[in-house]
């Protein structure tokens, strides 16, 4: 809990697993509760936000060691407040920060220092209010946006305003809701697949067994997942606040589970590819 | 109605519908098995519903074919009552409170601790730092995540057993610190970037008797504090992740106790957020509020990098500071401001230190021990030990060179294609 820092791990690494490099010390300006990480596969870009200090770090996608970030939004025109998500279109230059006060910034990928957003997401209409995190979709211009009180919205990419979301996932066959909240969202844009962690035995919401939920594009309302990694002894999950990543060449997916002592589990699910 | 279908096996098949076809043909017995598995698990889920709502759901009940995880205890802050020559010692991996003998010979072996309090009923998480009360024969630790609690336990407790009491606390506390004199406990508060201040005996929902928060405190993700009875001063350790907070703020990160936001049109305020050095802060013992540090101890001769415990060097005018982002203890003069360099230096290979994250003075044995997050161990040196020094002793939790995977509570997940590899922040 003390050593804020990105740790990167060889692909098929098991066990007691060291990582490969390690990008921490003071002059990268990473911080703790850095609850997300997006990365720009065109530029080789790693991004980062930095909580505290209300800041979008930009890292070299190779950096290592105490390697400074090369470029920092941060600044009253930003908006920012305790920022802890991030993601990156790299297709058309944007990154994208979802609100806990209920909004989702975007700024130019290239911005640096003290840039105002280029669009702001917020209002009645699009249902945001208090936004976990946020995820794109550029190959088919979509923004999906999950919230802490159990949905998961689906918007046009360069949604603005207050816009009304194209498709909300939320109620009671969801299995979403206050306690058992959507985190990271991770998207399959060839096969049009929403991924999304679920947190579970939070000790303050009182819920147990969170899971991985799997929705399709398009679903909207009361939808039932189309797959679910459940929560059960075989699995392992139990709270997989840390959210998912995916390797569809391998037909994996990565859930990080935030029981103690926190583990990166690793399941092979063709069926989801 | 909603029917789960489970598939355990990680065979490919065709199309989607035509798998999941086939699979609900074939598990007759594994179905139903898993079906009341997952009625009874997500019994919402069997509600009626239009077309859409009547799909059945691939359950993917299987184990992963890979697992990260650390088998072995890390070791955060750290503790000791030197009469009883215990070392406390906190686990935020395993979520336990380690004990173990103030006195052992040089071994290369694992040493298991003399007791342990872990389990459900203690209500340990994530913990970071440690006081005790050898007049109460008590110990304290605090979470920096999730539980969101000090906890209190009898000096000798053991095993799963629950707290003797309980106090709720601001999301992100780090350092905690019993000034036995006026028995009073101060907590840090990163996320608030505050110093909390309650009675040695506050529990429950308790207030602090006095904090200290606000612009004008210099408080940037604070992390480790030593108070000064004698001197009537607090000393703490900041990071520098800088965002201004006003007096009575807890914390905006946190949401599970704050009332939900509008969803109106709003104007958004101008954001505060700046990167300061990395610093120690001093204030009077008895400050409180939006209260300016005496002095401040800040600047590049002072080496400081990512900075968490401090701790008096007993017999001296000297604190103990564990420099985690340089792999260094630094030793500062109580009475140093600005941008001084450290009157000594623990750092080099033969030190054996890895991103240190407490230190304490034993001053019975005069033994500086540091506890390494990075490597799974605690070194332990003279007091008055400098420069590339090796330890006299190495207290182990895992077998020499065991790799270490550095999760703390890990946030995200992306997977870098190009490189093959999973990226994980804390």
């Amino acid at each position: 809990m003390s050593h804020p820092r990105i740790s990167a791990f060889a692909g098929r690494a098991n066990g007691n697993a060291k990582p490969v490099r390690v990008i921490e010390g003071q002059s990268t300006r990473f911080a703790r509760t850095t609850h997300d990480l997006a990365l720009d596969t065109i530029h080789d870009e790693i991004v980062a936000p930095n909580s505290f200090a209300e800041a979008i770090l930009f890292f070299r996608g190779g950096a290592s060691g105490e390697e400074k970030p090369i470029r920092i939004i941060q600044g009253p025109d930003t908006l920012l407040r305790n920022p802890d998500n991030v993601a990156v279109d790299a297709v058309h230059n944007e990154v994208f920060v979802a609100s806990r006060e209920g909004a989702v910034f975007v700024y130019p990928r290239e911005a640096n220092g003290n840039v105002a957003p280029i669009r702001i997401l917020q209002g009645p209409q699009t249902k945001i209010r208090q936004a976990n995190r946020v995820a794109i979709d550029s190959e088919n211009d979509l923004m999906f946006v999950t919230t802490r009180f159990g949905s998961v919205l689906t918007f046009p990419r360069a949604a603005q305003g207050d816009t009304a979301p194209t498709a909300v996932i939320s109620g009671p066959k969801t299995l979403l809701s206050d306690e058992h909240a959507p985190y990271r969202v991770a998207v399959y844009p060839e096969g049009k697949r929403i991924f999304v962690g679920v947190g579970g035995s939070h000790p303050l919401s009182g819920a147990v067994g969170g899971f991985v939920a799997v929705w399709k594009y398009g679903d909207n309302g009361d939808v039932p997942p189309w797959a679910l990694i459940p929560s059960t002894p075989l699995t392992g999950l139990n709270h997989p606040f840390g959210g998912v990543a995916l390797n569809p060449k391998a037909k994996e997916i990565m859930v990080l589970e935030n029981s103690q002592p926190p583990g990166l589990l690793v399941f092979r699910v063709p069926e989801l590819f | 109605m909603y029917t789960p279908v489970h598939c355990n096996a990680n065979e490919e098949v065709g199309s989607d519908e035509m798998k999941r076809n086939s699979l609900v043909s074939l598990m007759g017995p594994v179905l139903l098995a898993l079906a009341w598995l997952a009625v009874n698990q997500f019994p919402a889920a069997t509600a009626q519903g239009p077309k859409e709502s009547d799909r059945q759901t691939l359950v993917l009940n299987r184990a992963p074919v890979r697992v990260i995880r650390d088998q072995y205890s890390s070791f955060n802050g750290i503790t000791m009552d030197e009469e009883r020559r215990e070392v406390y010692i906190a686990d935020d991996n395993h979520s336990k409170i380690l004990v173990y003998d103030a006195e052992f010979p040089p071994t290369d072996r694992v040493i298991e601790p003399r007791r342990q309090i872990a389990g459900p009923q203690t209500h340990l998480g994530y913990i970071c730092t440690l006081a005790i009360s050898p007049e109460d024969q008590e110990i304290f630790t605090v979470d920096n995540d999730w539980k969101d609690n000090m906890t209190v336990f009898p000096i000798d407790a053991k095993g799963n057993v629950a707290p003797l009491r309980e106090l709720n606390v601001d999301h992100g506390a780090w350092g905690i610190f019993l000034d036995r004199k006026h028995n009073e406990l101060f907590i840090t508060i990163e996320h608030a970037h505050k110093i909390s201040v309650y009675s040695k005996k506050a529990q429950g929902k308790e207030e602090p008797a006095r904090f200290i928060q606000g612009p004008e405190t210099g408080l940037a993700d604070p992390h480790g504090i030593y108070v000064d009875p004698e001197s009537n001063e607090i000393f703490v350790t900041n990071h520098g992740h800088w965002r201004k907070t006003e007096v009575g703020d807890k914390g905006v990160i946190v949401s599970f106790r704050r009332p939900t936001p509008s969803d109106s049109i709003k104007e958004f305020p101008a954001s505060t957020g700046k990167f300061l050095p990395p610093s120690i802060t001093v204030y009077a013992r008895d400050a409180q509020g939006d209260a300016k540090p005496l002095r401040t101890i800040s600047g590049p001769a002072t080496r400081m990098n990512l900075p968490l415990g401090i701790y008096e060097v007993s017999g001296s005018r000297l604190l103990a500071v564990a420099n985690a982002g340089d792999s260094s203890i630094l030793f500062f003069d109580r009475s140093a401001s600005g941008n001084t360099a450290p009157v000594r230096v623990i750092q080099g290979p033969a030190t054996g230190i890895e991103g240190p994250s407490g230190v304490y003075v034993d001053s019975k044995r005069n033994e500086l021990w540091v506890t390494n997050w990075n490597s799974h161990t605690a070194t332990i040196y003279p007091s008055n030990a400098s420069g590339n020094v090796a330890p006299k002793r190495v207290l182990r939790s895992a077998p020499k060179g065991a790799p270490v995977t550095g999760f703390g509570n890990p946030g995200g997940i992306v997977y870098d294609a190009k490189r093959d590899e999973m990226l994980v922040p804390n």
